[in-house]
């Protein structure tokens, strides 16, 4: 079973440096985990905020819970194996501590929560339904369901996630296919949304494993999708209404859309991402690789969070945090447009979460939400559930902020102005650009590498930005950038000095 | 892999056992399952003659006991034989004097146990065992097999091999690194201190005691092949975890030779090999075993238990796939011991079972995939998932009937809402028509009880519509309604009988159809008989 000495290999090197690595994050970025209620599993799918602070956690075994006090607690759970449960540290009082309140239970697999109007909306298996307590007690009485668009058929496999509502109002479900491969029931690998009013409109197909789904700070709407046929890596996925993402598993239900036109041309097998969208005009390709493996991005990304803090949350103003089940651990994304197309950057952020991250959001307060569990897969952090918050500690974390494309190179900036004399090094930077197979088998290996030469690096006289010129672009590659080299001002080194930048487009100016 | 499978960890009882415990006698534990009319194992398995000391555990609320009867006896006939005389049998604490019987423990009364120790029948058979307590044999009910090890590999050589192979090569171009007699006979790993990169392969001979079927088993990491006189029996071959395999083959009787290939990629490394002849239990030819070996692939996947869902104060509702269901399942148990699993795809009434709720450990410990049987017993399904409502040209018409996990044309399910017990009233739309479907119990289990089912109707119904309260059934009217003895029920495997009795007012029998013209409430009462009045006897003395 090789997986698994690569692991073992993976931790016995890298446990030391790892946990310097969440030491040195922890300057910046501190994760509280917080106690768990007694007897119940809080594996968490899906978070929401109520308009009255209290956090909403549905969970995979069908509970929502609120949280009280989450934003403000200090206590910390500390993991008893004997419970089975994250135990508070110390005796706090009631106001120090998080409080749950069990609102439901009983619903099947809660992936996707969201508050309108005094209602808890929630996506179950194979609906829409929403939620209340109509009587005052503190439980939901009413269950009713809102929409039923797509089908189910007993495999494991079809997990649904919902979105919270759009700028329009409407509520979006991206839905597992049936397998990895295909779709049994109506709309399985697919993008709907579903309007007030209940109606469904089928909006995206070719989708395979979403894991998460949510917007940008233009109300963009983006989600996860996993490692697998068709997928050569995990990855962030721009969902442009009518477009095609990629898996043609699910194309049979083209004929159930007909406000979606014909049905795409299928993908040519063994081919690559750039040369597909030649040939199929509605392929969208992914905005962002997440890319696969130990020690890079992604094994299973879930939830898309933008920060819309306004600074609360540090200096990552509208960037996307990305976290990611098995490594337990957050990335960071910054998207721009190019010809069209949204593409970007992600950064390693944050390690060191408990469980495996599914459900994540942060609040306009910038306190970042996030929990999970780690059932079926297995997840770094360790424990069954977890739900845990991360607060910006106040300090700014030495890195590089943004990296755009350019006709001949990228541009970074920084989050503090920069050492001219190691930033002009290009002793400091390493660069590789490389893809994956575009394949119906499973995965694939990095191929068609490219080892672009820096040829000129111009650092801006404010320190803040460098432009970097390479002798050569590929488009549709992923150009990782390595950049341990650089020092800020103040000799700090970069944190996460490493950023893969899928490069979809290759801007004209 | 992803993840590490259980069955790496050794199975220390196993490897000990021969030599240590010879004297020793097997221990076998069996128990009674909670509200759920079965004991935990419904298949045991001895050698001829062994030395036998069973733990016989009743954590149940009832009373039960364990008796073991001889090959082809019908324990159902044996208990209805010991009712004939209902005081010599209640005298006898329900034990039966029977020739049939050669074994039996007592009656225990709940949360007892006992120890009994016996020598197993030396003819090798199924000897069926039953709890013969009034009303439990249908499902209370097992098989002791007696079975001896079937022969062992003779004259064992290994060759081990040096590579780096994802699946196995083809070990004839190969030279081996080394090779030599395997002196106890039994596959195994540790020839020699290689831990990653390895090939081995086993061949040797094996004696067939008859003509018929054989099933070889494997459990390796990483893969492996068996084959007989060159011919492929079973195949592992690939990285992967040691998950327990199976094979089957129809091979003749005689001395054949077996060859067993195997290479270890890298990480864990283990190799289990065994084989069953018919009329043999599963025998071991390799120094390891994994977990669960002896039961071999087929029930290893039934050992689903382990999250019990219990209604304490108040009704338990538990949305998932649910066998017998469909996929929108909603499964709702009641602290008395009373259930039901309503489909929100059929929109009605799917199942409804007495005793232990459901347990989620199917859903709740993997990746949520799969249907579950409810946990109780005497589960019913009164009509199968079909629409509840149809227009008919008369109750005769033939009831329309329901692809596979769809909704019903004209059916559009609206959710639930939860009154102040906890009790769920369910909400459709048929054809214009706003139904509201409410069922909660009456009553405890073990007294009989009942559900209470009310169907409530807002909107003009048109006409010659029908609701169905029963189908494909035999159905016989009596004072308190009627006795409705439905087709009888499979469940992923499980039987049952479903049978139940059912009081409505204006109800019709057609054909094997029990059907009630529509209007805007319609009440209906499903019971099962009250359990045999021995339950609600003073607890046995002994």
């Amino acid at each position: 079973m090789k997986a698994h000495t690569l692991l073992l290999s993976v931790l016995a090197g890298g446990l030391a440096s790892a946990s310097a690595q969440e030491a040195a994050e922890a300057e910046f970025y501190k994760i509280t985990t917080f106690p768990t209620p007694p007897d119940a599993a809080i594996e968490v799918g899906s978070v929401d905020l109520l308009p009255d602070g209290r956090v909403a956690l549905g969970t995979r075994r069908g509970e929502v819970w609120l949280a009280s006090n989450a934003q403000t607690s200090t206590t910390v759970g500390v993991w008893n194996p004997t419970t089975m449960r994250f135990e508070a540290d110390k005796a706090a009082s009631p106001k120090d501590t998080i409080q749950y309140q069990r609102f439901a239970e009983g619903q099947h697999e809660l992936l996707g929560l969201s508050w309108k109007d005094g209602w808890l909306y929630a996506v179950n298996r194979y609906e829409v339904l929403r939620m209340k307590d109509s009587t005052g007690a503190g439980k939901a009485n009413l269950f009713e369901t809102v929409s039923t668009p797509w089908g189910v058929s007993g495999d494991y496999h079809e997990y649904s996630f919902g979105s919270r509502f759009d700028k329009n109002g409407d509520l979006w479900v991206v839905s597992c296919l049936t397998g990895s491969f295909s779709s049994k029931t109506a709309f399985r690998g697919w993008a709907v949304r579903v309007q007030p009013d209940g109606k469904m409109v089928p909006t995206c197909g070719g989708l395979r494993s979403p894991g998460g789904i949510g917007f940008d700070a233009d109300g963009e709407v983006y989600y996860t999708d996993n490692q697998g046929p068709w997928h050569g890596s995990c990855t962030l996925q721009h969902l442009v209404p009518g477009s095609f993402q990629g898996h043609p598993g699910g194309n049979q239900w083209y004929d159930l859309a007909p406000n979606m036109g014909p049905r795409p041309v299928e993908p040519n097998d063994q081919s690559r991402m750039v040369t597909e969208r030649a040939r199929i005009k509605e392929l969208v390709p992914p905005a962002v690789y997440m890319v696969y493996g130990p020690g890079k991005i992604g094994n299973s990304s879930t939830a898309v969070v933008c920060d819309l803090s306004e600074g609360k949350f540090g200096p990552f103003q509208k960037q996307l945090f990305i976290p990611d089940q098995s490594h337990s651990n957050v990335s960071r994304v910054y998207l721009e447009t190019v010809n069209g197309v949204k593409q970007g950057v992600v950064f390693p952020f944050l390690k060191g979460l408990r469980s495996g991250p599914i459900g994540a959001r942060m609040g306009k307060d910038g306190k970042f939400f996030v929990g999970g569990s780690d059932r079926g897969w297995g997840a770094k952090g360790g424990q069954p559930f977890a739900f845990e918050r991360v607060d910006w500690t106040g300090k700014v974390p030495f890195e590089v902020h943004e990296m755009h494309a350019k006709p001949d190179g990228f541009e970074l900036t920084f989050t503090e102005p920069v050492d001219p004399a190691t930033a002009a090094d290009p002793a400091s930077y390493s660069a590789r650009a490389f893809t994956y197979i575009y394949q119906a088998k499973y995965g694939s290996p990095e191929v068609d590498d490219v080892f672009p030469k820096i040829e000129k690096i111009d650092v801006a006289k404010d320190g803040k930005s460098v432009r970097l010129k390479f002798d050569v672009l590929t488009k549709g590659h992923i150009h990782e950038l390595h950049f341990e080299g650089i020092r800020s001002k103040s000799a700090r080194p970069i944190l996460h000095p490493v950023a893969y930048y899928t490069l979809n487009e290759i801007p004209a100016k | 892999m992803k993840s590490l499978s259980p069955l790496l960890l050794p199975c220390l009882l196993a490897v000990s056992a021969p030599a240590l415990l010879a004297q020793e006698p097997v221990k076998i534990t069996l128990k009674t399952l909670t509200a759920q009319m079965r004991f935990d194992l419904a298949d045991l398995t001895v050698s001829p003659g062994a030395k036998v000391q069973l733990t016989f555990e009743n954590p149940d609320d009832m009373p039960h006991n364990v008796v073991f009867c001889t090959p082809g006896t019908n324990v159902e006939e044996l208990v209805l034989k010991m009712l004939e005389k209902p005081e010599e049998a209640m005298k006898n604490n329900f034990l039966p004097n029977d020739p049939k019987v050669w074994l039996k423990s007592r009656l225990l009364n709940p949360h007892e146990k006992q120890v009994i120790e016996f020598t197993a029948p030396e003819k090798a058979g199924s000897y069926p065992y039953v709890c013969t307590f009034p009303g439990h044999a249908a499902s209370m009910k097992g098989t002791l097999r007696v079975l001896s090890e079937a022969p062992k590999l003779q004259d064992l050589q290994f060759a081990l091999y040096h590579g780096d192979w994802k699946n196995l090569p083809d070990f004839s171009k190969l030279t081996p690194h080394r090779s030599g007699a395997v002196a106890d006979n039994l596959v195994q790993l540790n020839f020699d201190d290689y831990k990653n990169q390895y090939g081995l392969v086993f061949t040797g001979k094996l004696n067939f005691p008859n003509d018929g079927e054989y099933t070889f088993y494997c459990a390796s990491d990483d893969g492996c092949r068996i084959l007989v006189d060159g011919e492929r029996v079973l195949n592992a071959d690939g990285i992967h975890p040691a998950d327990l395999r199976e094979g089957k083959k129809k091979i003749k009787k005689g001395l054949r030779d077996v060859r067993i290939e195997y290479f270890q990629a890298a990480g864990g490394a283990e190799l289990y090999v065994g084989w069953r002849p018919e009329n043999f239990d599963i025998t071991a030819l390799s120094k390891w075993q994994p977990n669960g070996w002896k039961l071999g692939v087929q029930q290893k996947k039934n050992e689903f238990v382990g999250l019990p869902l219990e209604p304490k104060d108040s009704p338990v509702i538990y949305r998932n796939f649910i066998a017998g269901a469909g996929n929108r399942g909603i499964a709702v148990g009641f602290p008395g011991g009373l259930n039901f699993a309503w489909s929100a795809e059929s929109m009605n009434l799917a199942l409804a079972w007495r005793g232990a709720f459901m347990d989620a450990a199917r859903h709740w410990k993997n990746r949520g995939g799969g249907h579950q049987n409810p946990a109780g017993f005497d589960v019913v399904r009164p009509t199968d998932l079909v629409p509840p409502f149809a227009v008919l040209d008369s109750p005769e018409t033939a009831w329309p009937t329901l692809a596979p996990e769809a909704t019903p044309e004209g059916y559009a399910w609206k959710g639930y809402q939860l009154d102040k017990d906890g009790v769920p009233t369910f909400r459709y739309v048929w054809n214009g028509v706003e139904v509201e479907d409410r069922i909660s119990a009456k009553g405890d289990f073990k007294t009989g009880g009942s559900l209470e089912r009310k169907i409530s109707i807002k909107g003009k119904l048109p006409a010659k519509a029908f609701l169905l309260l029963a189908r494909n059934a035999k159905i016989t009217p009596g004072p308190d309604g009627f006795l409705v003895q439905a087709e009888k029920l499979s469940l992923t495997g499980t039987n049952y009988e479903n049978q139940f009795s059912m009081q409505t007012d204006g109800a019709t029998v057609s054909g094997g159809n029990l059907v009630v013209p529509a209007r805007n409430e319609i009440v209906v009462r499903y019971a099962w008989p009250a359990l045999h009045p021995a339950h609600s006897l003073p607890q046995a003395s002994q």
